[in-house]
């Protein structure tokens, strides 16, 4: 996707539904602050599970936000996502009114990395206890991975382009990609994001087979990438939509421009072959610089992927000075993931929310829970650091072996938040 | 879980479109709405064939394919009604 870009995409609207935030102003609070909003599991049916931590989404009530004709048919994951995608265009200034004359001109594109798993085990139950004549119809839909695309279109009668990109963990990056590149067709707005609810039984067991997952039982441990202690990732909930729209139709109708999709780029090295995202992850660097137009020097933070595998920790540091070269080891690196989770999908959405908060507030989020640092970056801990951040470089891998980097670049109506 | 035959009615009707699909729906609007179509009501296909299985569990018994496509209240529980009564 090189050349020269005749439509720009702009950020104009997000939602967020993260651990320790039902909205993306406490979202933001808790990633400047530091905080860390790592605890015990509490999900039922999860107590015997060996994964003790995780970044729960706590007093979210679907039933306030979404119809019940939604909520019967559609799965946690969907829940989430309706109501990021909801709280996006509230504050991308769109209602109803806006898409009705042209439902053409709205589009939809999620990631997803595992589809329903809680909706998809009640109906198993129900298939394996009573008989296939008790599985209900709606299992055909809920725990598709595409489900959330296919409901949030519904839902707000979109009928632009829909998609779904089921690229592993990295796809979340991608597919905002994917949404610019729909707009530099000439689609004018694409709802945009993932969220996902692996936190149910049968989604936990299915996670226990992954060599990466912490199994630490103190929530103030069990997550610290870049450190010699690091032992895992701690697996989240949630995640986040935005609404990307052409520049030029965002300046006319005079909305924010919160933030702008400036390069991306994507590789794959194996399931879990860490060593090797070494070169993955810099080469998807070098491609999303490319595309971006973007020098090594002109990326002023990065939103690492902190894998919290000393391995693939070690493997991302490199790619890092690999790819910006000395500038890798001055440019300030961040993971506030390390005190939410990783939502799969959903976390490289959370992490470019907080990039444009960042941009907006000129503040450097913290790693929360991370001091000791074993690899030559610059990782901002403790508190926020002071900055103007104009371009950020937000970096994703998946457990199966997708890497990916995107560069967002400072809107030009940032200023006025 | 029973075999006996009975009358499927809108107030039955309108419980199950409830419970199976998430449509509030008044029992006498149903009834007095009765050709309108299903749609207009908010209940889809998907919403239609989850209550013909739970009807099937209910009874015990088949409803005919066509159950799955009736377009409206009263063209379901015509179907449905008269199924139940003469296949007893």
């Amino acid at each position: 996707m090189s050349g020269p870009r005749t439509r720009q995409t702009a950020v104009t609207g997000i939602g967020v539904v993260a651990p320790g935030g039902l909205h993306a102003d406490t979202y933001w609070k808790n990633v400047k602050d530091g905080t860390s909003v790592l605890d015990r599991v509490t999900r039922e049916g999860c107590e015997h599970l060996p994964l003790r931590v995780a970044g729960e989404v706590r007093g979210f009530d679907p039933s306030a936000l979404i119809e019940e004709t939604f909520l019967v048919q559609t799965d946690k994951f969907t829940h989430f996502a309706l109501a990021a995608a909801d709280a996006a265009l509230t504050d991308a200034g769109l209602s109803k009114s806006a898409w009705e004359e042209a439902p053409y001109s709205v589009g939809v594109v999620t990631a997803a990395g595992s589809g329903g798993g809680e909706f998809g085990q009640r109906e198993l139950q129900k298939l394996w206890g009573q008989g296939s004549r008790f599985v209900g119809p709606y299992q055909s839909i809920a725990w598709f991975y595409a489900a959330s695309t296919g409901q949030i279109s519904i839902r707000k009668g979109f009928k632009g382009p829909c998609s779904v990109v089921a690229s592993d963990e990295a796809g979340g990056l991608d597919a905002v990609a994917h949404a610019a590149r729909a707009v530099h067709r000439g689609t004018d707005v694409i709802v945009v994001g993932a969220a996902e609810a692996p936190l149910a039984p049968y989604s936990g067991v299915c996670q226990l087979g992954y060599a990466e997952l912490s199994t630490v039982e103190d929530p103030a441990r069990a997550y610290r990438p870049f450190t010699s202690a690091a032992c895992g990732f701690v697996p989240a909930e949630g995640g986040a939509v935005l609404v990307v729209e052409d520049l030029e139709r965002a300046r006319r109708r005079d909305v924010a421009v919160r933030a702008t999709v400036a390069g991306h780029a994507s590789t794959f090295t194996g399931a879990s072959r860490w060593d090797r995202s070494r070169e993955g992850l810099a080469h998807a660097i070098r491609g999303a610089l490319d595309e971006a137009g973007c020098a090594p020097e002109e990326i002023d933070v990065v939103f690492a992927d902190a894998m919290g595998v000393p391995e693939a920790d070690r493997a991302e540091a490199l790619a890092l000075a690999d790819a910006l070269g000395r500038h890798g080891t001055r440019v300030p690196v961040t993971a506030p993931k390390a005190g939410i989770g990783r939502s799969y999908c959903g976390a490289p959405l959370l992490d470019i929310v907080a990039a444009v908060q960042a941009m907006e507030h000129g503040l450097i989020p913290p790693t929360p829970g991370v001091f000791d640092i074993c690899h030559d970056i610059d990782l901002v801990t403790g508190t926020a650091r002071p900055a103007e951040p104009r371009t950020a470089l937000v970096l994703s891998r998946g457990l199966m072996g997708s890497n990916a980097a995107l560069i967002l670049r400072r809107g030009p109506g940032s200023a006025a938040r | 879980m029973t075999t006996e035959v009975t009358q499927l009615t809108y107030d039955e009707l309108a419980a199950l479109m409830k419970k199976g699909a998430g449509v509030t729906v008044e029992p006498s609007d149903l009834e007095s709405r009765a050709d309108a179509p299903f749609a207009d009501f908010g209940l889809d296909s998907l919403g239609l064939l989850g209550i013909v299985g739970e009807l099937e569990n209910r009874h015990g018994r088949a409803l005919p394919t066509d159950a799955e496509r009736c377009k409206s209240p009263r063209a379901f529980l015509d179907l449905v009604n008269g199924t139940l009564t003469t296949g007893a």
